[in-house]
């Protein structure tokens, strides 16, 4: 068996062909080169790109934003300095002449309780009823408007004491 | 150092308001020396009978804080009383209320009571104001208003 192998390795013919060292040439070979021009050119972009950050103008840029945030935080601080935030209450509005005029029931100048008690005296006993006695204007002249009367005599914004 | 230096700023200006405002609001619910009382609110109209009346109550010393107003024990002012919502948290207000009843209290009845909040040690003094009382046809009587301390 040994020597059977030995004579088949001597006539063995391990150089290639011509044709088929071309065609493995032409399959692995890359396919496009990159021209050193073009590899140059995508640097330079590169290099002035991130040079723009370290200069002066970009850390400039970058202070003048965080001056911002701090100058966003100075003025909100001071609007809640001055308490702005602060709803007033419904209740405590300006009564306007008319609407004062409207509760004055009595007409004597003076809106108070009896104003609101006169016109629940004159709902309970059915009598003859004035439009202008419809005070939240619902076209009824009942406890509502009577309520509305009472609410206004008590307004703190009256100033009594 | 200069760039982080306005952002530290900012930082600061935010949080240290957030902070003193906990802090001010733990400090007032959490000091000693608030209590609550009732103040109870009586009118005498002598022999006439109340139908009507309106007072004001303010704190003259120390500090309050109205909570609450309730009506009597009377019929005729059994319900809640008129006042300004507004007045609630405050150490002023104008209270109100009339009855179309015909069972109106004589002599000397308590009308109403006011829940306050008293803030500190120091001992509240209170002014009260009659501003009209009236009678069943709602005509002006003469009325005394008083208080009187509650627990």
């Amino acid at each position: 068996m040994t020597d059977k192998r030995k004579h088949f390795d001597e006539d063995l013919d391990l150089r290639l062909s011509s044709k088929l060292s071309a065609d493995l040439n032409a399959l692995f070979q890359p396919p496009v080169g990159v021209p050193p021009e073009v590899d140059r050119a995508v640097m330079d972009r590169a290099d002035k790109h991130f040079a723009r950050f370290q200069s002066g103008k970009g850390r400039h840029l970058r202070v003048h934003w965080a001056w911002r945030i701090a100058a966003a935080a100075a003025v909100i601080i001071f609007a809640f300095s001055l308490d702005l935030t602060k709803k007033t209450g419904p209740a405590t509005d300006s009564f306007s002449i008319g609407e004062t005029q409207a509760v004055d029931i009595d007409r004597n100048g003076r809106v108070d309780i009896l104003d609101a008690f006169k016109l629940a005296k004159q709902i309970e006993s059915a009598g003859p009823a004035e439009t202008e006695w419809d005070i939240n204007g619902d076209g009824l002249i009942d406890r509502s408007d009577v309520d509305v009367v009472a609410l206004a005599a008590v307004r703190l914004d009256k100033g009594v004491l | 150092m200069s760039k982080i230096t306005p952002i530290i700023l900012a930082g600061i200006c935010l949080i240290v308001p957030v902070l003193a405002q906990q802090s001010e609001q733990e400090y007032s619910t959490g000091r000693p020396g608030v209590r609550f009382a009732p103040l109870h609110i009586y009118i005498d109209s002598g022999n006439s009978s109340l139908a009507a009346y309106q007072f004001e109550m303010k704190a003259a010393a120390g500090q309050i804080k109205i909570v609450g107003v309730e009506g009597c024990q009377h019929k005729a002012f059994k319900e809640a009383p008129y006042y300004d919502p507004a007045a609630l948290a405050k150490d002023r207000i104008i209270i109100a209320a009339f009855s179309t009843a015909g069972n109106l209290p004589k002599g000397r009845t308590r009308i109403a009571t006011i829940h306050l909040q008293i803030i500190g040690d120091a001992e509240p003094q209170y002014e009260l104001k009659l501003i009209v009382a009236a009678d069943a046809d709602a005509k002006e009587i003469p009325a005394e208003i008083t208080f009187e301390k509650g627990e």
